[in-house]
């Protein structure tokens, strides 16, 4: 459906009137007059008389009846502009007016070249031999009538007398020139994605109506608003932090390839480069996001990772994210051996999940889908960035790949003097991927034996995670690591104090800190898109200050609401509500605490919960 | 001979649709008049005559199961062409009624549009209605109160093409056209008295034809000129 153009119809009507109209003349064609021509002069006289516009509206406007095929030119058909001058026009018949709800339909148009293949005995115009032949090929079952009703129809036409039958020949000619435009032609009729509900249908109002608004309006309501102030500020920090490594904006190091062509910053930004930029490297320290977005910073996060013995998080990371966007077809293989790598009991690079999660997890694993494993991947990311990020950015390892990143000089621009350089593409996609895929499996390959050590030592949780028997007795704190203070919300913050719970130094290494799942639990309560499972987590926070499992009965109810609602996991998400500069998140926080029960997302029920521990 | 009976029906249905549409056209133009509404009415009530009898007609074929198959295949595709050309019926009636809608006669104040026309559509009607000369006999308000009328067949066309799908079963794309592309071409009638000529204004075929012409002659003198002199040197030596 498409907005009709009433107003143009009753200017139209308006325009025939005898006294006030405009005025028509003859048309003389060869032997044969045909009355009501009218000039392009008068058409605009009549408009800027008629609506007191400009002279320059009323030429578009003008110009607008012509291509929408109301008016059609007679010296130039395929023209179709309003000419303020004496070249003649004609008012098109109502039945080819470009009325909504009667699209130009593909059998009319066949019938319509049939005919004109008739008439002009088979010579018609590229563009509709095209057409012809392709019409025919698409309806062809339709064919044999398209031929019948072509030749009726030029029969018929026969019985009227000789002038009406050019004009009507005309006609013809100019409604589908509007509605099939020949290649060169503007399309005035594209208007983009037709409507399924139809704008001008006068819908009576009936008690489905009005329900069905009144809930439109209570959910838009409920939605979490945040103040265009805190949104603009947010905007502005991040800006400005990023505004030095914007290549358009400042410029970028040694040369943009564009203009002067030479790939150098594409071989120093490369994927996986030996030595990347030092605005890389910088970059990496804006926040998680950046670090992970980039091969790069990956593959030296991992680095470190490894020598805290939590590499696995990483690689499962990855293989969540190779499930997420890989082969719809190797989605069950993948997830199955992913969990035979990273999640099962006495797995060889086992992650350390809590007990909900483990549960969620391995419940859709009956039925593998891409976001299976959302749940988990959610989980050890906040893991990665709440714990290992922090100590990343102070440790050796980054410090080493900042003193040793590259700044590249600035090309000088040679005058093409003597002819044009030769013009170098950037290297070829498949050729990178193929170089991922070397280093990937390389890595792999050298993987292996650092985490078997590991092994023994994970033994232990082990069997909690799954049995969710009695908690290990672990004597880390619940207490979030001061970095995330920043976002948590103050309820959630009081909740804690009263535990008494002292804020304990960081876990060395991030395996043995499940309990800091429980504070990540606290904190992803806030948002909608987070599993509701960690919102449980903390109403237990009391009753077992340092358990990290909760056991797994206690969770029985929540289990049938915690079905695959993981599509709305969206890791990017956290990173504007994170990041430093970004203060919403408190108060989003506080808005979804105090309406967590209405809004239809299924998962939020859990909270109520959650704010009466 | 069923399959003649049903061909002729349908050609009957074909010839009065393409009047109807022709007719349809001049709504709202300056060849509008009651009389072009009166043929309207009984142009559409011939044609539905015609569709009910084509239906029961094809209908009765297609459920008959001692028919071969080509047979079948044949009235299968009779019976595309029937849907087709009930289809286009039903979307010209719908247009007459907005059209009518739109432009009532009787009304001072609503002008007819300038279309170039200036001649009636007696002789399509007649065409259509396969008489000699058309009678008018409606009363001089028949643009208002047909329209009622229309709205009432246009429901029973739609009716009777919901029927029709539910109870025939007959994929359309399975049917294949016996015509060509181009068949249009093979069996026209005098088709340079219609044309005025002024329309061949794109054609530039006319002007390759002289030019072509011209060449023919200059290379002929040509020819000749070469012939002569050959001849002389011929004679002289």
């Amino acid at each position: 459906h498409r907005p009709r153009a009433l107003q143009i119809e009753a200017l139209m009507m308006e325009m025939q009137n005898p006294d006030k109209g405009i005025k028509t003349q003859t048309q003389t064609v060869m032997v044969t007059d045909i009355p009501h021509a009218v000039t392009g002069n008068d058409i605009l006289q009549w408009i800027l008389q008629r609506l007191q516009v400009t002279q320059e509206e009323a030429l578009h406007l003008g110009d607008l009846f012509v291509k929408y095929g109301y008016i059609y030119p007679l010296q130039e058909p395929k023209n179709l502009t309003l000419k303020p001058d004496g070249s003649l026009y004609r008012f098109q018949t109502p039945y080819f007016w470009p009325v909504q709800g009667w699209p130009a339909d593909d059998t009319d148009y066949a019938i319509y070249l049939a005919k004109k293949n008739i008439k002009r005995k088979g010579i018609l115009e590229e563009y509709e031999k095209e057409h012809y032949n392709m019409l025919n090929q698409k309806i062809n079952y339709k064919w044999d009538f398209v031929i019948m009703q072509a030749k009726e129809q030029y029969k018929a036409g026969k019985e009227r007398k000789k002038a009406d039958r050019y004009a009507l020949d005309c006609q013809e000619r100019a409604y589908w020139l509007v509605n099939r435009t020949p290649p060169g032609m503007l399309d005035v009729l594209e208007y983009g994605v037709d409507r399924v509900t139809d704008p001008n249908e006068n819908k009576k109002k009936t008690m489905e109506v009005y329900r069905r608004e009144i809930m439109y309006y209570q959910q838009s309501i409920m939605k979490s608003r945040v103040k265009s102030s805190v949104s603009l500020g947010g905007l502005v920090k991040y800006s400005e932090q990023f505004l030095s490594s914007d290549p358009i904006l400042s410029g970028c190091l040694p040369s943009n390839p564009w203009i002067t062509d030479d790939p150098d910053f594409w071989d120093f930004n490369a994927k996986l480069v030996e030595i990347p930029t030092r605005m890389r490297v910088e970059r990496w320290a804006f926040n998680f996001s950046e670090l992970i977005r980039d091969p790069k910073g990956r593959q030296n996060f991992q680095l470190f990772l490894k020598k805290e013995f939590s590499g696995e998080n990483l690689s499962f990371w990855e293989a969540c994210e190779d499930l997420k966007y890989g082969d719809q077809s190797k989605v069950k293989e993948k997830a199955e051996e992913i969990y035979k790598l990273f999640l099962a009991p006495g797995a060889r690079r086992w992650i350390n999940i809590d007990g909900t999660t483990m549960g969620i997890t391995v419940k859709g694993l009956k039925h593998p889908h891409r976001y299976v494993l959302d749940a988990a991947q959610t989980h050890i990311y906040m893991l990665m960035k709440k714990d290992s990020y922090g100590r990343y950015l102070k440790s050796p390892i980054y410090k080493e790949m900042l003193a040793k990143a590259i700044v590249p000089q600035e090309t000088v621009k040679k005058s093409g003097l003597f002819g044009r350089r030769h013009l170098r593409s950037s290297p070829s996609p498949i050729i990178l991927r193929q170089q991922e895929e070397e280093a990937k499996a390389k890595e792999a390959a050298t993987t292996v034996d650092i985490t078997q050590p590991c092994l023994p030592a994970s033994q232990a949780p082990c069997p909690a995670v799954h049995a969710g028997t009695a908690p290990p007795a672990l004597p880390h704190s619940t207490a979030c690591p001061s970095p995330i203070s920043v976002a948590l919300d103050s309820t959630v913050g009081t909740e804690q104090e009263p535990e008494g719970i002292s804020p304990g130094p960081l876990p060395s290494s991030s395996r043995r800190s499940p309990v800091a799942t429980l504070s990540f639990g606290r904190f992803l309560k806030r948002g909608c898109w987070t599993s509701p499972v960690l919102g449980a987590l903390s109403p237990k926070c009391p009753a077992v200050p340092h358990g990290k499992v909760q056991p797994l009965g206690e969770q029985q109810q929540l289990r049938p609401h915690t079905k695959v609602v993981s599509s709305f996991f969206q890791i990017k998400t956290d990173a504007p509500l994170e990041s430093k500069t970004c203060p919403v998140g408190s108060e989003e926080g506080e808005h979804n605490h105090r309406r967590a029960l209405k809004v239809i997302c299924p998962w939020e029920n859990p909270m109520e919960e959650g704010k009466a521990g | 001979m069923v399959k003649e009976e049903c061909k002729a029906l349908l050609d009957a249905l074909n010839k009065v649709t393409a009047c109807y549409r022709h007719m349809v056209l001049t709504i709202g133009g300056t060849s509008d008049s009651q009389n072009l509404r009166e043929e309207l009415k009984k142009t559409r009530q011939k044609a539905q005559e015609l569709a009910v009898a084509n239906r029961n007609k094809l209908t009765a074929v297609l459920k008959d199961k001692t028919v071969s198959k080509e047979d079948k295949a044949e009235f299968e595709r009779l019976w595309v062409i029937f849907s087709t050309c009930l289809e286009i019926l039903e979307i010209d009636m719908r247009r007459a009624l907005e059209l009518g809608h739109e432009f009532p006669l009787n009304v001072p104040k609503k002008h007819l549009i300038q279309t170039g026309m200036s001649g009636g559509t007696s002789g399509v009607a007649a065409r259509a209605m396969s008489v000699q000369n058309m009678k008018y006999e409606a009363e001089h308000n028949i643009d208002v109160v047909d329209l009622k009328d229309l709205e009432n067949e246009i429901n029973q066309v739609g009716e009777m093409m919901y029927e029709m799908e539910m109870k025939v079963n007959v994929p359309q794309w399975t049917v294949e056209a016996k015509q060509d592309p181009g068949a249009e071409l093979k069996s026209t009638i005098s088709v340079g008295a219609s044309s005025i000529g002024m329309i061949s204004v794109e054609e530039n075929k006319s002007f390759c034809d002289i030019s072509k012409v011209l060449a023919g002659i200059i290379f002929s003198a040509v020819l000749i000129i070469a012939i002569v002199l050959a001849v002389c040197v011929v004679k002289l030596s």
